[in-house]
């Protein structure tokens, strides 16, 4: 059996075109709050949540948003780097930012594979859902099918402003990055070297996660 | 994806090369609106890595480089009025020369091979890059060797791979038996794999028992798992790009491996070098006295400076010299001036031999055994760090994006804008390039010095031990005095850049010919052709080569501002990179070129830490754009810079 605690730490990113509503997601999920004013992302990297998610295991995510200007399509590879899974978003009144979906997943699985060479659960978001325009999504089953094709693990209608399906999106990444994750355990690299600000220290990767 | 760029900027940076990278981060940083691109699909310019897959892809688009079309690119001249004038930048890169490869191991050519999971740039390159290396030479089956070589056109047409340079007979002999060893094959035409197999398992019975074979199909289809560094360089962990890494706290995008080991070349052995305390005390190769003297002379190096009476009579000598009066072995003089100084044994002079063996012993101890530090995943890595540090606080990016040619002011002679390759107009204040991007017409007064480079694939390492993931340096002292040094570089797959069970060994110096002129007398010292055939035992304990690359890279690091003609005073140049093994020059471009610019501004201070930062939900003064107009997110004012890393905020997988 597991140890009576654990914690867990995930890279998750957020990714979409410009305007779809990655931020106002990450703020709505982890600081609880909607601004509609637009404002693009300066100076952050990532916010973090943290999850209880069951009475053993603490979940804390970090949601890193693409920097907003780098909205070309350029991710450097910092970005993808060691991410465990992600949320592809797009604009249900803007089908145009729909079709670019299996653009952003093509190019997160060519850029992306966990250490097993398998590809990251990503989960997709038809944000803006509250604004009643979803003539995307009046088919579920075709949504469905999408997502099959293209390998998203789920989607959800969401609506960062009304506080929709975000939590519920999550928990649905998490459970299966926790269930994938088991085999990865062996691919930690040892031994690796982080230089901070504060104390240079050589970090064990098997003593991850704590904080 | 893509939307209509805005046109208004600080500052455009052109080139995503380390310093440019740099100068982005920290223009960024202070807030100013930064353009950043680079004509080609990839980040780091020279100082990128590749899988092995986009390695090809970046072979032939160096050997395609001259005959790049016109295509789509819009005109310029409608856009210029008659009080500007234009300069134009150069439409192809023209810094790599005589790039050869050379392929040891056995490629099923049935086999539709292909990296899994690569990002497919170009959707041809991956086979077709395998499949025309030189069909001349391949058999229509299985077979074990074939080389090739990739030619830059017009740098040395004359040269094909059928005649590679006859008046080096050593080297002709060398690939003549690789030669011969596909012809043998040829002649036994297995027609399938099976059989083969069962070929190999014979004589690995009689042969000693060999773990790994290798096959170039494994090799392509592992490509993802190769992080192949176009130049090789790595950290001292008290350098200048450490410091800064950590200053600007980029460093939370970057993680390192500790160089294992210094090696040393002598008399024909690879052996190591003990250079901490322990390493001297647990070292069975030299003896007490040795030990002693080593330790004693170490010692002194450390704060030389107050002892001036023990070299001060010396310091118009050679370092060399200097040592053989310090009651030093011939074993100890070697290590210290190959392996620690790092020096030339007939240029160095004693101050600066002494000046390097103390650098060296600092960086001993902060993080590591020794030295030197070397990125996860590769040098590549770490341009791009700054790169997404610029794209955090605002810069925007665009690859794939040329640039026509500067618009300058006749008047002020100053540089208004640039135009890009869709004809668009872009506006800014200041502008750095990379200077590979410059029109000959600029550079037409410039000598350049050359960098030779050798990348291989290996099955072992030059020196094994009971790890097989072992990060080493080691320094080949030139054979004739005067030549230049070799410094060789070895990866194991643990940093990330090269699959299981086999090295990634980068080989570098100065050119004073071509890349494979200058290092394969060096390559065939340490290792041997990969042979499916038999091979008698001494050669056996040298590492088998399974691939080669040799280049040349343009090195326009000592170029001075004002050898480039007729730029306008505020289009600042960055080079390309040097040849040292450290990266102290790129930075120290980097921040004069941005004190420069902007005298009164910090150069990379520390960014808030993503966990101190306040989302203000009643934002009362909305953007128009998102890029225009730049704010700091807020920072919480009770944290200071100094503790801004605390365990476990770093993700840390």
């Amino acid at each position: 059996m597991q140890a009576p605690h654990r914690e867990h730490l995930y890279k998750l990113l957020v990714i979409g075109d410009l305007g779809v509503g990655k931020t106002s997601i990450i703020k709505r999920y982890v600081h609880q709050n909607f601004s509609s004013h637009y404002r693009a992302t300066i100076g952050v990297d990532f916010a973090l949540k943290v999850l209880h998610w069951d009475p053993e295991t603490v979940v804390r995510l970090q949601l890193w948003d693409i920097a907003g200007q780098e909205r070309f399509g350029n991710m450097t590879r910092v970005y993808y780097r060691e991410a465990m899974g992600a949320f592809i978003v797009f604009d249900v009144t803007r089908p145009a930012t729909f079709e670019a979906v299996a653009k952003w997943k093509n190019d997160l699985d060519s850029k992306l594979t966990l250490p097993n060479g398998k590809p990251v659960s990503v989960v997709l978001l038809a944000n803006k859902c509250d604004q009643g325009k979803d003539v995307l999504l009046n088919n579920g089953l075709k949504m469905d099918q999408f997502c099959k094709e293209h390998g998203f693990v789920g989607w959800f209608e969401t609506s960062a402003k009304e506080n929709i399906n975000i939590d519920e999106a999550s928990r649905c990444l998490v459970k299966h990055i926790l269930a994938n994750e088991c085999d990865l355990m062996e691919s930690i690299e040892p031994d690796v070297v982080k230089p901070h600000l504060a104390s240079p220290k050589v970090v064990s990767c098997s003593s991850c996660a704590k904080s | 994806m893509a939307d209509s760029l805005p046109t208004e900027f600080d500052v455009v940076i052109i080139g995503t090369g380390l310093p440019e990278s740099i100068l982005a981060a920290a223009c960024s940083r202070s807030g100013q609106r930064v353009l950043h691109v680079d004509s080609r699909s990839y980040y780091g310019g020279n100082w990128a890595s590749f899988s092995f897959s986009g390695l090809l892809s970046w072979l032939k688009e160096c050997q395609q480089n001259s005959n790049v079309g016109e295509e789509g690119t819009a005109t310029w001249q409608d856009l210029i009025d008659e009080t500007e004038e234009a300069i134009t930048l150069r439409k192809e890169d023209a810094t790599i020369q005589h790039t050869e490869v050379f392929c040891y191991v056995g490629q099923d050519v049935e086999d539709n091979v292909q990296e899994v999971g690569a990002l497919q740039k170009n959707p041809s390159s991956v086979e077709s890059s395998i499949l025309t290396l030189d069909s001349a030479c391949l058999p229509e089956e299985r077979h074990t060797s074939y080389l090739t070589s990739y030619e830059v056109p017009g740098t040395n047409t004359q040269k094909s791979d059928r005649e590679l340079s006859p008046e080096v007979t050593d080297t002709e002999e060398w690939l003549e038996k690789e030669k011969y060893c596909e012809d043998k094959t040829c002649v036994y035409t297995v027609s399938d794999g099976e059989k083969d197999e069962n070929k190999l398992r014979v004589k690995d019975n009689t042969d000693k028992p060999k773990k790994n074979r290798i096959s170039y199909s494994q090799i392509v289809k592992e490509g993802r798992r190769f992080n192949i560094d176009l130049v090789s360089k790595l950290l001292y962990s008290q350098g200048s790009l450490i410091d800064l890494l950590i200053k600007s706290n980029v460093s939370r995008y970057a993680e390192f491996k500790n160089v294992t080991r210094i090696l040393a070349f002598r008399e024909g052995k690879v052996e190591q070098v003990p250079c901490s305390r322990a390493d001297v005390f647990n070292s069975k190769e030299l003896t007490m006295v040795e030990k002693r003297m080593l330790m004693k002379f170490l010692t002194f190096c450390l704060d030389y400076e107050q002892h001036p009476d023990e070299y001060q009579a010396f310091e118009q000598c050679l370092f060399s010299e200097y040592l053989k009066t310090k009651k030093l072995t011939p074993n100890l003089r070697h290590f210290i001036l190959h392996s620690i100084a790092m020096t030339s044994e007939s240029s160095c002079s004693t101050l600066d031999g002494l000046k390097a063996t103390k650098t060296f012993l600092q960086c001993l101890g902060r993080f590591g055994n020794t030295p030197f530090l070397f990125p996860l995943y590769g040098q590549g890595e770490i341009p791009q760090c700054f790169c997404r540090m610029s794209a955090v606080f605002g810069g925007i990016y665009c690859l794939r994006h040329k640039v026509q040619c500067f618009v300058v002011d006749r008047e002020s002679g100053r540089c208004k804008a640039i135009i890009d390759h869709f004809g668009q107009r872009i506006n800014a204040k200041y502008f750095i390039v990379e200077d590979s991007y410059l029109s000959e017409e600029a550079c037409s007064t410039v000598q350049y010095r050359q960098i030779s480079r050798a990348v291989l694939i290996t099955d072992q390492s030059i020196l094994k031990t009971e790890s097989d993931q072992q990060v080493s340096i080691l320094i080949v002292p030139p054979v004739e005095p005067g030549a230049c040094a070799v410094r060789v570089m070895e990866l194991c797959s643990a940093t990330m850049t090269c699959m299981k069970d086999t090295y990634l060994v980068h080989l570098t110096c100065s050119s004073s010919k071509t890349a494979r002129e200058d290092l394969e007398s060096v390559v065939k010292k340490l290792f041997t052709p990969y042979a499916e055939a038999e091979i008698d035992k001494e050669e056996l304990t040298k590492p088998q080569l399974l691939w080669a690359l040799y280049f040349n890279m343009r090195d326009s690091s000592g170029i001075n501002r004002s050898s480039y003609n007729g730029l306008p005073s505020n289009v600042y140049v960055c080079s390309g990179p040097d040849c040292e093994l450290g990266n102290d020059h790129a930075v120290k471009q980097a921040e004069t070129l941005f004190q420069e610019i902007f005298p009164n501004e910090e150069f990379c201070p520390p960014p808030p830490n993503p966990e101190d930062i306040i989302f203000d939900g009643d934002d009362k003064q909305p953007e128009a754009s998102g890029t225009s107009n730049i704010k700091m997110a807020k920072l919480e004012s009770s944290k200071e810079s100094k503790s801004l890393e605390s365990p476990g905020k770093h993700f840390q997988n």
